[in-house]
């Protein structure tokens, strides 16, 4: 089926400065936008749905799949967080932004799905189709200079392959709410107002916790750091 | 303001962040002009954020919409509940069905006890030790 066309979410992430006026026109088009998508959705139009979907799937798929490491198990649990916004939209009362609401029932079922899988024994694996070369061009990759552009020579892509690998399987294996925090800080890039919405913590507790997780991910990665 | 801490090192994070006002970044810039312990933490966490940070973009599945469609079609086929009328509909057909069912079922069982009982054929039972065999006890010897 062609799918809707695909424009690009709201850019999270950019400060809340009064210094940076072309984000914030953006963001307020963009939240506009998910407005009209949710009332439609609300009054049964299934294109709505569509075009949410693909407004945001490739962000509630990349959330999932850092948070458990696995691709299949990610998409599935992707799947269940557009499941779950299917049948609960008719309780989103359009307070807040809707991919903080969007992302909030994401993380819920990322943490849920962990518990879950740990009552399973399930271990996380980053297979060889998992490397980066295999997801999109290195050049599209999060806010920091991707791993691959750091070592040079002709194992570059090799040594950034392994050196991603390590980074997600430490990531994979810290305390399920520090592995959150990291994941929406440094690989989604969003700012500490955006993290406080979603997640409901306090700003002091952010600030600790994001610092706790930091330190026992450097911990996990010292070898690495040198 | 942020609590002071008595190391430092809980501020890295937010001073990396950039998430310090204005007195607490003065202060933690004095004290990590003094401390080589709060200096060595926030290379150190600055590398682990750009490690993190470099991670390769992950997109999902190219028919993520469509098999996510399918799923949510089989889940309203497997849920009656969500289609009301249409369960209410169905209610009195599968009540009348299971009486359908019953009813037969009852009537075979009657027209079964109401035939002739068959003959038994009985298996004629022979006393042990007539059987008219030949045996190996010895015989009497004749005077």
């Amino acid at each position: 089926m062609q799918g809707a066309a695909k424009p690009q979410p709201a850019a999270p992430g950019a400060k809340d400065s009064d210094d940076a006026p072309a984000p914030i026109t953006e963001r307020a088009k963009a939240d506009a936008r998910d407005r009209q998508l949710v009332v439609r959705l609300k009054a049964g139009d299934q294109r709505a749905f569509e075009e949410l979907v693909r407004l945001y799937q490739d962000r509630v798929f990349a959330l999932s799949y850092r948070m458990l490491g696995n691709r299949q198990e990610a998409e599935d649990l992707a799947q269940e967080v557009f499941i779950t916004l299917h049948r609960a939209i008719g309780s989103y009362r359009g307070e807040g932004r809707f991919y903080t609401w969007l992302y909030r029932i994401a993380s819920n079922t990322c943490k849920n799905r962990i518990k879950y899988l740990r009552g399973r024994h399930f271990h996380k694996s980053v297979s060889v189709d998992d490397t980066p070369e295999a997801q999109a061009p290195a050049g599209e990759a999060g806010p920091g200079v991707p791993l691959q552009s750091r070592v040079h020579g002709p194992e570059a892509m090799t040594e950034g392959n392994r050196l991603e690998a390590a980074v997600q399987r430490e990531l994979a294996a810290l305390d399920p709410e520090h592995r959150l925090l990291i994941i929406l800080r440094d690989v989604q890039g969003m700012s500490y107002q955006e993290i406080l919405r979603i997640t409901g913590l306090q700003e002091g507790t952010l600030k600790s916790r994001l610092h706790r997780a930091r330190v026992a991910l450097k911990d996990r990665l010292k070898e690495h750091l040198s | 303001m942020t609590p002071p801490s008595e190391t430092g090192t809980d501020l890295v994070s937010a001073y990396l962040d950039d998430e310090l006002e204005g007195q607490d970044v003065a202060a933690f810039e004095d004290l990590l002009e003094s401390s080589p312990e709060v200096q060595e933490e926030l290379e150190d966490l600055r590398k682990v954020i750009s490690l993190v940070g470099g991670l390769g973009k992950v997109e999902a599945p190219e028919d993520f919409y469509e098999k996510l469609n399918r799923r949510i079609r089989r889940r309203q086929l497997l849920q009656p509940q969500t289609s009301s009328k249409l369960a209410m509909i169905a209610v009195p057909f599968q009540v009348l069905s299971i009486l359908v069912i019953l009813t037969v079922a009852a009537l075979y069982m009657m027209s079964e006890l109401d035939a002739a009982p068959k003959s038994i054929e009985r298996e004629v039972l022979v006393p042990i030790g007539n059987t008219g065999a030949p045996s190996d006890a010895p015989r009497p010897v004749q005077p």
